[in-house]
């Protein structure tokens, strides 16, 4: 008796234990039912219920991630710009789609009122859209991130890729970009290309090419470019598989509930044989 | 036959032979740790945001291989007893040991299968771990299939404690197979998976905590407490076809 009040008392101490240690969030993530993202280091956290915002006071720039429940990725980019921002949101100077690893994604660049510019990646979840949004509004730049498909894989750097996102975005096209130092990121090593007032930052990445340009001062391109990256690389959705655990917990019953029962139906039909005999027994008396 | 009634033996009679007082506290422990620690796993320990709901099958998956290894291994030592001794006791003990051990097989294979289908995208793949534990729990079924197609019992208890023996090997293959094969996609828990391995996920202090109390349950007090149950029913069976022989002789 007292073993078992040993052992009862051990495993409620690491049940106690357990559900108190269980609840570590490990690496530091956003998480939340519809999804998950990196928190962003040194930026200003201001995520809230269904959504993950970060802000760098510095750069006046914003990456905000959440879902909508709409069915039109455009859509639902808009009306995520149109609440972040409050300003009217005319349509995309650049749009396009681009395959990553979980499924396709639109790529949206909007030139807002204000002097704000916003790049946003949205696809299509289930019965949501999520939606990555980066907003800028630095007066003295005009900043966009691009996810380009790379079009020739020949190429061990994303020059062509970053050629056609300045060509897209830029309404003076520069006549001559000069190839800078490469960036030592932690996402890897960013191609740098400069000239007249534009500064273009490329990553290759598997099939795809990240791009980060801006217009006017450079600023800390290097680090919103890193941001916004980690942001979309490391974005992913909880996959809703329940059902294959209730599947799960059924088989474990169900075997167990077998094994235990033949224990029960052998003994029943252990008894029965023994009246038997007995009846046997009484009539042969 | 008169008289007979009076003759059968006492070990026949429920009544007779009630349950030892241990065995119903190791029941109830057993019953109660079952429950806690479905409610640990199921419901106290944070879902694996990389999986999934279906992470929390590990809690299951890995105790009952563990679970099987314990009644596995007491069918070794009862066959190696029997054989030494020739008492019908550790017979009964190694057969308990490969029923028991069978179930937990089972819900081990195929609680990792259905696991694998929405995390490998297949039910099933012929990995190294896999295939040695399929094979590990069709050797424990062909054992029971041969012990009931034996009909001398000193035979049949002498030959299945040879195979229980070595059928061991198959439970040993299982369990470092996939440190011995790299080329596996199954996880390592305990110690740095492979790089092939798929569907790893940390062993943070949260899930060890979650999962020991459920690997204490399955490594010794569920297969224990089975095994018991079940060897005291073998030994009221045999007493029962003593019996009947008894009966038919006269």
């Amino acid at each position: 008796m007292k073993t078992a009040i040993t052992v009862l008392t051990f495993a409620l101490a690491l049940l106690i234990n357990g559900a108190a240690l269980a609840e570590d969030p490990g690496a530091p993530y956003f998480q939340s039912r519809a999804f998950n993202v990196p928190i962003l280091e040194g930026w200003d956290d201001q995520s809230g219920e269904g959504f993950a915002q970060f802000h760098l006071a510095e750069a006046q720039a914003t990456i905000r991630t959440t879902t909508r429940t709409l069915s039109d990725p455009i859509a639902a980019a808009e009306a995520e710009l149109a609440l972040l921002t409050s300003l009217r949101v005319p349509p995309p100077t650049y749009s396009g789609k681009v395959n990553l690893a979980d499924g396709t994604w639109h790529v949206l660049v909007y030139d807002l009122e204000e002097d704000t510019t916003a790049s946003v990646m949205a696809r299509i979840a289930d019965d949501r859209v999520a939606v990555i949004s980066f907003v800028e509004r630095d007066r003295a730049a005009r900043t966009a991130m691009l996810t380009l498909a790379r079009s020739d894989e020949s190429h061990e750097d994303a020059a062509r890729e970053m050629i056609l996102a300045a060509d897209a975005l830029s309404e003076t096209m520069p006549s001559h970009l000069a190839q800078g130092k490469s960036a030592m990121l932690p996402s890897g090593e960013w191609a740098v290309y400069a000239g007249e007032g534009m500064t273009v930052m490329g990553l290759v990445f598997g099939n795809d090419s990240y791009v980060a340009l801006r217009q006017g001062e450079q600023g800390d391109l290097a680090a919103l470019a890193e941001a916004y990256n980690r942001t979309l690389l490391g974005f992913f959705i909880t996959p809703d598989n329940s059902h294959y655990l209730a599947l799960a917990l059924a088989a474990v019953f169900v075997i167990l509930g077998t094994l235990v029962g033949s224990l029960f139906w052998r003994e029943r039909g252990l008894r029965e044989e023994l009246t038997v005999l007995e009846e046997l027994a009484r009539v042969d008396e | 036959m008169a008289g007979k009634a009076k003759s059968l033996p006492g070990e026949l009679r429920i009544e007779a032979r009630p349950q030892p007082r241990a065995l119903r506290l190791l029941t109830i422990v057993t019953i109660v740790g079952f429950a806690a620690t479905l409610v640990l796993g199921l419901g106290l320990a944070g879902t694996d945001i990389q999986q999934g709901e279906i992470q929390r099958i590990f809690y299951i998956h890995m105790p009952s291989f563990f679970g099987a290894f314990t009644a596995f291994g007491l069918t070794v030592v009862g066959g190696l007893i029997y054989l030494a001794r020739r008492s019908e006791k550790w017979d009964r003990i190694a057969l308990a040991g490969v029923e028991v051990g069978l179930a937990f097989s089972l819900i081990n294979l195929l609680t990792g299968a259905i696991w694998a289908r929405p995390i490998w995208n297949t039910w099933w793949t012929w990995d190294p771990r896999l295939t040695s534990a399929a094979i590990m729990c069709l050797t424990y079924a062909a054992y029971l299939m041969l012990r009931a197609g034996i009909e001398d019992a000193g035979r049949r208890r002498a030959f299945m404690s040879v195979y229980g023996i070595l059928a061991f090997v198959t439970v040993l293959i299982t369990l470092f197979i996939i440190r011995i094969v790299p080329e596996t996609i199954h996880p390592v828990i305990i110690g740095a998976s492979p790089q092939s391995a798929q569907g790893s996920f940390e062993a943070t202090s949260g899930v060890v905590m979650a999962l020991i109390p459920s690997l204490l349950l399955w490594l010794i007090l569920m297969p224990i407490t089975i095994m018991w149950h079940r060897v005291r029913l073998e030994e009221r069976m045999d007493a029962l076809n003593g019996l009947k022989m008894q009966v038919l002789s006269e």
